[in-house]
């Protein structure tokens, strides 16, 4: 366990110090900060255009942070040689592959933590939106994406065991396309009471449907958004999410250890 | 006790464009416990490959390896064995000291106290506190010996440790090493630089393109001296004649240079020159150095070097001639001779 920590300690260490992300942190945290001074937004739909034009900085620059940081997770390991020391002593595959996991999700959960610390202080200095209902009801919505891009980084990590980071960057990246921004689409076509869809084309979407996690059921800003929905079942609904993206990551770093258990690094 | 490492028939094999390159060759090596052992190769020989399976880090195409008495890569090996990579890298970040640190717990070890002491062990004690990235490549060198020694292991893997410092810098390492084999470690280290292994090592495995060509102890090897008699004007056919198992010919235009263990006697050489119409320049006795050994044993191939010799030595039916006859079919023809 000692070594699993520790890998991961040293991963999160790099992780904070890599200009590329860096950068890319830095130009979300710029589009949080100046989104309230658009003010070719009308007031009245400011309030709502306002936390959904946020709360998508939020996720988008998560998940190209997610992506950029752990596609290069082992190749960088594997180019520097360091994994050759790690490997010589006595630190088995997985645990390396864990460890390496573990320190990306907490550099991404520490990222994500300061463009949501950033966006509630942009809320309650700008907006004046003080009361802990609201900001609370807020920040839930980035712990969501949180765990949404815990399961995307997953999912680059079990890539990289096996392709180079290039061709990681664009399958990591449209796998979670697929599974957000498409999914309704590949929904529709999956949708077997629909008499108008070629079955090949049925037959693909569904297996993809299964296939591919579905990062869309994350997206819990609705609420967030509008405040005057509520939602029924919200707990029970957050606690299956957040098992439905353990039970994803746990498969994909299985496959992913078996596959780079018999690799040649 | 069992053998450090030994390897039958190791075997690794890498498919490429034109087919497949045996990287390592029926490689044959057995290390016993305590001695510096010099595995020995120029660029490519295939050294860095070995290591790497030996430690399980990659796998051999066939053959078997073994470490302290276990299969290679065996993670309860890897608490006794250690294994300084080489030009290692190391997160830039960290400091001399929590490297080490984080070294340490990979083997569960918290101990920060030894972890000072292994780092004034070579001569860090000022600087552990500095980031790694202001280190010079000497000091970056000396961490990755200091994190080597974590577990105090039986058996070491050093490759090319000494590789691109200055001569400093070598000889402090070079003293390091020594130090390793008086605590009774065993310590397998690869170069390609024969000077620090020549005065450091018990015995060698010299290897090209993957197959051992020559091992031994190294008093065994450079037992002799050499005698280089040197002519002028000397006829093909002479040559020719001088190669009798042990003399390394050369002949480059006329001029015909005849290498000889020195329990020969030179004279039959210099009868021989004159006998056939040469002029005598010199005849030079010489202490034989693992140079030798090494210009011998990969001399079928080796391009670098400044004049054509061929060995006799360790390297049974790889009698190919010198001068033009035989050269250009060398290489195909030392490939498939060796047993
Ligand atoms: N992954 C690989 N794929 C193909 N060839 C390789 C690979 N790794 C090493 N080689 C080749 O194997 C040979 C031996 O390499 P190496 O063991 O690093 O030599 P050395 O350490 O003795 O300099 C080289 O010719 C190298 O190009
Ligand atoms: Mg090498």
């Amino acid at each position: 366990m000692s070594a699993i920590l520790s890998i991961a300690k040293t991963t999160l260490g790099e992780a904070i110090r890599r200009r590329v992300l860096l950068v890319i942190l830095l130009i979300g945290v710029l589009f949080l900060v100046i989104a309230p001074g658009l003010e070719a937004l009308s007031p009245r739909q400011e309030a709502t255009v306002l936390r959904a034009l946020t709360l998508g900085v939020i996720q988008l620059t998560s998940a190209v942070i997610a992506i950029v940081l752990t596609v290069y997770l082992i190749p960088n390991e594997i180019e520097r040689r360091t994994i050759y020391t790690i490997l010589s002593k006595p630190v088995l595959r997985w645990q390396f592959l864990v460890g390496k996991y573990l320190g990306a999700v907490f550099a991404l959960g520490l990222m994500m933590a300061l463009m949501t610390a950033t966006m509630l202080l942009v809320f309650a200095v700008m907006k004046g939106q003080t009361s802990v209902d609201q900001l609370g009801g807020l920040a839930r919505v980035p712990v969501m994406f949180f765990v949404q891009m815990s399961l995307l980084a997953a999912v680059a990590v079990f890539f990289s065991t096996f392709v180079t980071p290039v061709v990681n960057f664009f399958l990591s990246g449209g796998v979670y396309l697929v599974g957000s921004v498409f999914n309704s689409l590949f929904e529709a076509f999956a949708d077997p009471s629909r008499g108008d869809i070629n079955p090949v084309a049925r037959a693909l979407a569904t297996v993809v449907q299964v296939i591919v996690p579905n990062f869309q059921n994350f997206n819990v800003q609705n609420s967030a958004i509008n405040p005057g929905q509520v939602i029924q079942g919200e707990l029970s609904y957050t606690i299956g999410l957040i098992g439905y993206a353990l039970f994803y990551i746990a498969i994909l770093l299985i496959a992913g250890i078996l596959i780079f258990d018999r690799r040649e690094v | 006790m069992s053998l450090a490492i030994e390897t039958r028939d190791l075997v690794k094999t890498y498919k490429t464009r034109s087919g497949q390159t045996h990287v390592v060759d029926r490689l044959n090596l057995r290390v016993e416990p305590g001695e510096i052992f010099g595995f020995l190769g120029p660029n490519g020989a295939g050294k860095t490959t070995t290591i790497k399976i030996l430690l399980g880090i990659i796998y051999q195409t066939s053959g078997q390896a073994f470490v302290l008495g276990k299969e290679a890569g065996d993670i309860q090996v890897h608490r006794q064995i250690s294994y300084l990579p080489e030009k290692p890298y190391y997160y830039e970040h960290m400091t001399g000291l929590e490297i080490m640190q984080f070294y340490a717990s990979l083997f569960g070890i918290k101990d920060t106290e030894h972890c000072k002491r292994l780092l004034n062990r070579v001569n860090l004690g000022n600087d552990m506190n500095r980031p790694i990235s202001q280190y010079s490549k000497g000091m970056q060198q000396r961490v990755g010996l200091a994190q080597s020694l974590l577990n105090d292991p039986q058996l070491l893997f050093l490759d090319e440790p000494t590789g691109g410092l200055d001569p400093i810098a070598h000889i402090e390492i070079r003293d390091l090493i020594l130090q390793f084999r008086d605590e009774g470690k065993t310590v397998f280290i690869s170069s390609h630089e024969l000077s620090d292994v020549e005065r450091i090592c018990d015995r060698v495995a010299i290897i090209n393109k993957g197959e051992v060509v020559a091992q031994g102890a190294l008093e065994t090897l450079l037992v002799g001296g050499r005698i280089e008699v040197t002519a002028n004007g000397c006829p093909a056919e002479l040559a020719d004649r001088m190669r009798d198992g042990h003399n390394v010919v050369s002949l480059n235009q006329g001029r015909l240079i005849v290498d000889m263990p020195d329990d020969k006697n030179p004279n039959d050489v210099v009868t021989a020159v004159q006998s056939a119409g040469g002029e005598i320049v010199s005849v030079i006795p010489r202490r034989k150095r693992l140079e030798d050994l090494f210009l011998e044993a990969v001399s079928g191939d080796d391009k670098a070097k400044g004049r054509q010799t061929i060995s006799m030595l360790g390297s049974g039916g790889n009698d190919a001639v010198a001068n033009g006859q035989a050269a250009p079919a060398k290489t195909q023809d030392t490939k498939g001779d060796n047993p």
